[in-house]
């Protein structure tokens, strides 16, 4: 049986939806006339946001110059996009409790979105000219499809992942999904993506996550992503060894500048940070 | 029409009897044809071919004659009925749990001498017993406890090991040359492998093994 990524997300809105606060941000970022101020108060609108929002802020994962203890302090110290990005990042979890399925529990669904985020901030910095929040998000969100297809599809899912493990772990779980059902995860949450109308930067990543050439214009994020979740797998079974995890595309290198002395300083401090960060995204 | 890959590819070894049964595929990582093994089967062979398995809290013990090459892996998992019984975990017990880890060595082990394996070129790897799932009691411990207590109690060393731990396993096995390949499997795999040996489980709970095992 094979499916479309289309039909798969036309009526989700009754499942999953984004958060208010996302969309009053991103409202107000798209017009030139709003001020700082108005996204502050956009903001603290939602008080259990504000305080999550601050506790993010001040965790080790920030390393902010001074303490941030108001809205208006924290889109000023943080930067109005990054607000976004962490509106989304934060969120994004809760919305998704909506989705349960019997393949994956979330607890270790979102260890390897949160181990995949920390990597790919880490790697945007090593890397330049990448906005590491950004990053941060698209990473988080990179296997937002398998929630869907693992909700939708349960029964041709648990047919994927038996072929991974039928071909001694050889093939890919995207490429098993692509085999029984015509479409896979990156396909479904590019999808997705769409449909929410998220930035073109995350669209791209999660698109691609598993196919670096078919970028378009993003390309370098769209390689940190492949990259972080190789080495993701690797911190998740605690591994430097590659035979070990997916392969990594060539080009994703290239395209990054990127080598493989980065590989051990990235899972070695993604495995320090992922206690901290499941408190406070998961 | 054939392609050079097709044309490297050798034909499958022989299968020795009452192994027909098993799948084998052809893995291109180890040039090899290698047989797959579900929980409660094993695979015993005399060729230069590998046995694979995916292990959640089972247990495969991969047991070759080291001068002969001829060896095999079993998959096994003792089922949580008859836990509050003292001694149910040991090998030497006589609680109804053991019976099916008994069975699952003995029959490996007898398999492997009835054809020409020696008892004293015996050696021993295990693998699994993973605690997959964070609110499970941990049934991979116990499954350790028993198989290390078996040869301890049949007088078989353990030459290698990796047991325990988070992790779901594919375990790869050459017999002809003793080489055991472990892969750590991403959590993503935890319910569909756990599901499997759940089942496993629930199929020993209603069809009890019949009879004694028969010793060598």
């Amino acid at each position: 049986m094979t499916i479309t990524a289309g039909e798969l997300v036309k009526d989700i809105d009754g499942l999953v939806t984004l958060p208010d606060v996302y969309i009053r941000i991103n409202r107000l970022l798209e017009n030139p006339n709003s001020s700082t101020t108005d996204i502050a108060k956009a903001v603290s609108q939602d008080p259990s946001f504000t305080l999550r929002l601050l506790r993010v802020a001040n965790s080790s994962l920030y390393r902010f110059p001074a303490a941030v203890t108001t809205a208006a302090k924290a889109v000023s110290i943080i930067g109005t996009a990054q607000i976004r990005s962490l509106a989304l990042a934060m969120s994004v979890a809760k919305s998704f409790a909506g989705m349960p399925n019997e393949l994956v529990s979330m607890e270790n669904f979102w260890r390897h979105s949160l181990y995949c985020a920390l990597i790919a901030r880490h790697l945007a910095r090593e890397a330049r000219r990448c906005d590491p929040d950004s990053l941060f998000t698209a990473g988080l969100l990179h296997d937002i499809g398998e929630l869907v297809i693992f909700n939708r599809l349960p029964e041709q899912a648990k047919d994927a992942l038996l072929m991974v493990l039928d071909s001694q772990d050889e093939m890919q779980v995207h490429e098993a999904e692509r085999k029984v059902m015509g479409v896979d995860h990156a396909e479904v949450g590019g999808e997705l993506a769409r449909h929410w109308n998220l930035p073109s930067l995350l669209q791209e990543c999660i698109a691609h996550h598993h196919a670096v050439a078919s970028a378009k214009q993003h390309p370098r994020e769209v390689a940190l992503v492949h990259l972080a979740n190789v080495f993701a797998l690797m911190a998740e079974v605690d591994s430097l060894d590659p035979g070990d995890v997916s392969p990594i595309d060539p080009l994703a290198w290239e395209l990054t500048g990127l080598s493989d002395d980065c590989v051990d300083a990235a899972v070695r401090e993604a495995q320090a940070e992922i206690h901290e960060a499941e408190q406070l995204f998961s | 029409m054939a392609t050079l890959q097709d044309l490297d590819r050798p034909e499958p070894p022989p299968v020795l009897p009452g192994f027909e049964h098993v799948r084998r595929s052809w893995n291109a990582t180890y040039a090899s044809y290698a047989a797959r093994i579900l929980p409660g089967e094993y695979y015993v062979t005399k060729s230069e071919e590998g046995v694979y398995t995916t292990l959640g809290s089972c247990i495969s013990a991969c047991i070759r004659d080291r001068a002969t090459g001829i060896g095999g892996m079993n998959h096994f998992m003792l089922p949580a009925s008859v836990k509050d019984e003292p001694e149910a975990w040991t090998a030497t017990g006589l609680g109804a749990a053991t019976r099916y880890g008994n069975y699952a060595m003995e029959h490996l082990i007898n398999v492997i001498l009835r054809n020409g394996g020696l008892r004293q070129n015996l050696e021993v790897k295990i693998f699994g017993g993973g605690r997959v799932l964070a609110n499970m009691t941990d049934v991979g411990q116990r499954n350790i406890n028993f198989v290390r207590d078996y040869l301890k109690t049949e007088k078989l060393s353990v030459i290698a090991e990796d047991v325990g731990d988070v992790f779901p396993r594919m375990v790869v096995y050459f017999p002809s040359t003793g080489l055991a390949k472990v892969k750590r499997l991403r959590s993503l795999h935890n319910n569909v492998i756990v599901n499997q040996e759940k089942a496993y489980v629930e199929q020993l709970v209603q069809k009890p093994v019949g009879g004694e095992v028969e010793l060598f």
